[in-house]
């Protein structure tokens, strides 16, 4: 009796230790720490990988130039599109094969993942869906017990076995990528750009600094909207960045307002595509009046004009910032 | 020469009995640190969106700080909110260290004895009489992260044989990856995870012993670690998804 015990401790140890190797950053840094010492390769990856369920999005180069104004569905497949072009031409065939489309374009798939959205209750799950499979989605849907929608990428994600986190990574790059194409505009197409997004000389400072959004140029008074729904998460004042509201829209995609004269919401506050959250102003370290617009990736800052079909009017020189 | 008939014959199972009873003192410490340190991981996985909110609480009154001096200003880009995730996972990752510390390292000085179930009554009975925090938290925060624990080993084998034997014997690899996974949640809960609570409770009394005890003083025994420590616990219980077996 004692030894069928030990036998069974001893399945249940491996399977402790199994998990602990390969799925908790504790097991990583020895795994790591391992490789070094008997001077073999490590394919171990970052610790902090090990959070949000591996649903870590892919570096784009750039993702794929919107051609109009996109609905949220063609602004997924556009998502999705662009995460495809990141794998080989043979996943690539796999995944849409699986899905019984013919074609890659943006407005195929987007149609799709419409339809399995409708049908799975939330676009998560579709997008998931689209990039493992319906079996995978179906499983990790029972699991997560989101049954029709609710459960966020993540959550689905905690359900699926470590092979899948690649796909999962496309996934939620199609959704992230989705989610920016989906921005609406802060302010009316007139606004200038007063300063671009990149590196510049700073207006005030002098020296070359990296400016993380795009500055528009706008009267005081006028009213800033938030480019999609989403939740407050901050909503402060200080000397540098003035009266700014951030705006997180889920899916790692977050927008902030910048140098406002007075703000209109508070932090938790859901807000809905176009309300007015604030009146822009010049608060801040700032040399005229504007809106400093930013957009945040998962991975960093990028340009929100990578991601809107139409180009607001530019300013040839000068700057407002930071 | 004869073999003496008491003995049963020795198949390659048996063997292996023998072997893996000869090496429980090595295992079963190893087995109870990986146990809690994958619940510690699991839990400190659900908190990250609390880390999140703390984070940006705490980039707001940071900025509101550095800014007000030109000298000091620069540093409001320290921390963007592009970086953000990155922090509060970062913070995510130092809490489960400590509490990795605090919880799974200790558990490989397990000593395994042949009266487990009488040295818990027991050392529960002390810890009614004489509490401390420490008493209580630890080994409360060691079954919720063992539980979380033991849920998502449970799920990582569900999923890895589901998918894993799907191709070679179709939906049935459904049914027997929900039976294996029950199987394992349940032999870890009662194999393993309650050793962890039972050594967690004698570490904890052994250290609570050290300090002359007095009951004005008792919540303060242990209490820095129960800060750390109750969080995750409470995030441990969130991401036992029990039930989810069993659909």
């Amino acid at each position: 009796m004692r030894r069928a015990r030990s036998l069974a401790d001893l399945v249940l140890a491996a399977l402790c230790l199994w998990a602990a190797w390969y799925h908790t950053p504790p097991g990583a840094l020895l795994r790591t720490a391992f490789a070094r010492l008997f001077g073999a390769r490590s394919a171990t990856p970052p610790l902090l990988s090990y959070y949000g369920a591996g649903a870590r999005t892919f570096q784009l180069a750039e993702p794929l130039p919107p051609r109009a104004v996109l609905s949220p569905g063609a602004a997924l497949g556009l998502g999705a599109q662009s995460a495809l072009e990141r794998t080989s031409p043979a996943d690539r065939a796999q995944v849409l094969a699986r899905a019984g489309l013919r074609s890659g374009s943006a407005d195929a798939l987007g149609d799709w993942i419409g339809r399995e959205a409708q049908r799975q209750g939330s676009r998560e799950a579709a997008v998931l869906s689209l990039f493992c499979g319906e079996e995978a989605a179906r499983f990790a849907r029972e699991r997560s017990g989101s049954g029709r929608g609710g459960a966020s990428l993540e959550e689905l994600a905690r359900q699926l076995p470590p092979l899948y986190a690649d796909r999962v990574a496309l996934a939620a790059t199609a959704l992230t990528l989705g989610t920016a194409y989906a921005l609406g505009w802060p302010l009316p197409d007139s606004a200038q750009v007063t300063s671009p997004f990149g590196v510049r000389a700073h207006p005030l400072l002098g020296a070359r600094r990296f400016h993380s959004g795009i500055d528009l140029g706008i009267p005081v008074g006028t009213p800033v909207r938030a480019a999609a729904e989403g939740i407050v998460r901050r909503a402060s004042d200080d000397r540098v960045s003035g009266r700014l509201v951030l705006v997180d829209h889920g899916s790692g995609v977050s927008t902030v307002y910048c140098h406002n004269d007075a703000l209109l919401v508070a932090p938790g506050e859901v807000v809905t595509r176009g309300q007015v959250i604030a009146l822009s102003g010049n608060s801040g370290l700032s040399t005229g009046p504007h809106l400093h617009y930013q957009l945040d990736l998962p991975r960093g800052p990028a340009d929100p004009l990578l991601f809107r079909a139409a180009r607001p009017p530019q300013l040839a020189s000068g700057g407002t910032e930071p | 020469m004869p073999v003496p008939a008491t003995d049963p014959p020795a198949g390659a199972l048996d063997a292996a009995a023998r072997l893996a009873d000869r090496l429980r003192w090595f295992f079963l410490p190893l087995a109870l640190c990986a146990l809690v340190a994958v619940g510690v991981h699991t839990a400190a996985d659900v908190v990250g969106e609390i880390i999140l909110r703390m984070v940006d609480a705490a980039d707001a009154a940071f900025d509101g700080l550095v800014s007000r001096w030109s000298v000091t200003a620069p540093l409001v880009d320290l921390v963007g909110p592009s970086q953000r995730i990155f922090f509060a996972r970062a913070v995510a990752l130092l809490w489960e260290l400590a509490a990795d510390a605090l919880l799974a390292l200790p558990m490989l000085g397990y000593d395994e004895r042949a009266d487990e179930v009488k040295r818990f009554r027991e050392l529960a009975a002390k810890a009614r009489v004489r509490p401390t925090t420490l008493r209580v938290a630890h080994p409360f925060a060691t079954g919720a992260v063992a539980l979380a624990g033991s849920c998502a080993v449970g799920r990582l084998l569900e999923g890895t044989l589901h998918f894993g034997l799907r191709g070679a014997i179709g939906s049935a690899a459904d049914a027997l990856a929900r039976g294996c996974a029950l199987a394992a949640v349940l032999g870890l809960v009662s194999f393993i995870a309650w050793r962890a609570v039972v050594y967690a409770l004698v570490r904890a009394d052994a250290r609570s012993d050290r300090i002359p005890f007095r009951r004005a003083r008792a919540f303060t025994v242990g209490l820095p670690g129960a800060l750390l420590l109750l969080p995750l616990a409470l995030a441990a219980l969130r991401a036992a998804p029990l039930l989810s077996f069993l659909r």
